[in-house]
């Protein structure tokens, strides 16, 4: 070991790198070898049976898997997509306003002081179909007499579980857009004017470059935790009525923990988990291109 | 006189339009959390009504009172809830901030082989779901006995934190001038001093913010507290929220005072945050 010196940033980064080995890496590794085991929590000996790849096998062929899976990929897609493009609005909006700009930002700011598990209280409260703030409003505005199932019928609850997600991510989008149009500079804007574009033009070619940076910085902070839709949909619906509103993440908590079934649990968890893994990914990607295109213009 | 005319009708229009967007949005974001307030303060029958009670008729505490008088009085015991989430929440956001500070430090002041590589790693350790990583974790937790207490929840907290704090702190380390520490350097301070004595006070607000974000994210996270405690001894708000529901009946209205006990210290240390926070984020990744 003599003349062995370990550079600054490599110990300034050792406690991070033990922490999230320790915590992180070592137990991913633990379910990852127990995925290939018929491991339940009432047989511990079961820990040691060893059975290849016949949880993935399993898996693969099991209907409901599939269903949850495409509903997860569904959901994701329909709430980032509105969650975006629902942001840039609100930004828009937001910007343009002349007075009380900060009350403005302020209020944006609210529904990201809820926590997934309050959002998904919230939203159980106001699509509650008897007593609910909906059914309420909607009865007595005279626009329908009966009460509308919300959370009962499979693909209304669907619709109730995304609007709970919209409602709570919107604002990050919101907030950094707002961010890159506050830091734009105002003159090309100006010069695309004289140039005679179009409103839309000026939006299509000179804002949306500059703020695209910003909206993908919240796609990869979005990104990190898409799995809290788990907490909504737990205590929304908690994947039901019979399993319509199932996910990824609310099958891998039933399998494992009413089931029991930990090494299969374990083998659907690494499907998800390569789910998140694809979608930071990808965002990241994005978002260094887009920063070198920046970077060459600034 | 008459293209006048009409082009400052449109324009009015067009104000009016906004003005009515703009209030729309705001409703649709706070409606929900008034929503909440007020049934929290409203007699149950009034939640129950049919047809529905718009104006509150009477307003009453009775439920924060039930909530806060124990278990005997058919509450929950927030008392402990609340005192497990501070504890849990303040001892790994101080942990996570420390770990982050050295860590953005080096990601901000260092070059070094695979820079870019390991940021990316850390950031997907923070992918992986909740849900996912409490399944080994339970096992683990459960052979070394940490299950349900409150240092195996702020171990898994810490490593929750870390890649984020990571992320802000860099951030905020990136805007102090990297002259000024080379400046303090050169007037003799040692690497360490300048660090604490001149970039550490800049970055002070940042790192203030990143600890805040750190603290929220304990508070209001629920997938693997849900799973890592069990009993009053270690179970955090979010998991209590759950205990309402329970029952075959629920108690809206004490669910709705829950609610709102739970996100005061949220919103307030948000407000404090908002500004620093945003800078924090894109200044760390805009700039590269």
């Amino acid at each position: 070991m003599k003349g062995f010196k370990p550079s600054a940033p490599f110990l300034l980064l050792l406690p991070a790198i033990v922490v999230l080995a320790a915590v992180v890496v070592v137990p991913l590794l633990l379910s990852l070898y127990s995925s290939f085991t018929p491991f339940r929590l009432t047989k511990p000996e079961t820990f040691f049976v060893f059975v290849g790849f016949r949880n993935y096998l399993s898996i693969l062929a099991n209907a409901d898997f599939w269903w949850a899976f495409g509903r997860t990929v569904l959901l994701l897609t329909i709430a980032l997509n509105l969650e975006m493009l629902l942001g840039l609005g609100l930004a828009m909006l937001v910007e343009k306003a002349t007075r009380g700009q900060r009350i403005l930002r302020t209020l944006m700011m609210f529904p990201m002081m809820f926590s997934p598990i309050l959002v998904g209280f919230q939203f159980k409260f106001m699509f509650n179909d008897n007593i609910g703030l909906v059914n309420n409003a909607l009865q007595s505005l005279g626009i329908t007499r009966d009460a509308i199932p919300w959370l009962i019928e499979g693909h209304l609850a669907f619709i109730a579980i995304s609007v709970a997600e919209i409602w709570s991510s919107t604002a990050i989008f919101a907030i950094l857009i707002l961010a890159g149009l506050l830091a734009m500079p105002k003159e090309p804007i100006e010069a695309a004017r004289v140039d005679g574009c179009t409103p839309w033009q000026t939006f299509r070619y000179v804002t949306w470059p500059f703020v695209m940076p910003f909206a993908y910085i919240a796609m990869t902070i979005r990104s990190l935790d898409v799995a809290r839709a788990y907490d909504i949909v737990k205590i929304m619906t908690d994947g039901g009525p019979a399993g319509r509103t199932e996910l990824l993440w609310t099958l891998v908590a039933r399998t494992a923990y009413s089931d029991g079934r930990m090494g299969m649990a374990n083998a659907m968890a690494y499907f998800s988990i390569l789910l998140s893994i694809a979608f930071t990914v990808y965002f990241f990607n994005k978002l260094a291109a887009a920063r070198t295109q920046i970077g060459a213009e600034w | 006189m008459d293209e006048n005319s009409s082009a400052r009708l449109k324009r009015r229009l067009l104000g009016i339009v906004y003005r009515i967007g703009l209030f729309l949005a705001m409703l649709t974001i706070c409606l929900p959390g008034l929503w909440i307030v007020l049934s929290s303060l409203r007699p149950t029958v009034e939640i129950m009504a049919k047809p529905p009670v718009w104006i509150p008729q009477q307003i009453s505490f009775d439920a924060y009172v039930a909530m806060f008088s124990g278990i005997g009085k058919g509450g929950i015991p927030v008392i402990e809830y609340f005192r497990n989430s501070l504890i849990i929440s303040v001892t790994s956001t101080v942990i996570a901030v420390a770990i982050g500070m050295a860590g953005g430090y080096a990601f901000a002041r260092y070059r070094f082989r695979g820079k870019s590589g390991v940021f990316l790693g850390l950031m997907l350790t923070r992918t992986v779901p909740g849900i996912a990583l409490s399944l080994p974790l339970f096992f683990l937790y459960v052979r070394l006995g940490i299950i349900d207490t409150h240092f195996g929840l702020i171990l898994a907290y810490v490593a929750l934190n870390v890649p984020f704090t990571i992320w802000l702190i860099d951030g905020f380390f990136r805007q102090v001038p990297k002259d000024l520490a080379e400046a303090a350097q050169i007037d003799g301070c040692t690497r360490w001093q300048a660090f604490w004595q001149v970039e550490f006070p800049l970055a002070g607000p940042g790192i203030a913010s990143a600890a805040i974000f750190a603290f929220l994210t304990c508070w209001n996270e629920f997938a693997l507290a849900s799973q890592l405690t069990r009993s009053v001894s270690a179970k955090t708000l979010p998991v209590g929220l759950l205990d309402y529901t329970a029952e075959f009946t629920i108690d809206w209205r004490g669910m709705c005072a829950l609610a709102v006990v739970m996100i005061i210290p949220a919103l307030t240390l948000t407000y404090i945050v908002q500004k620093h926070l945003v800078g924090g984020l894109t200044s760390g990744a805009v700039k590269g």
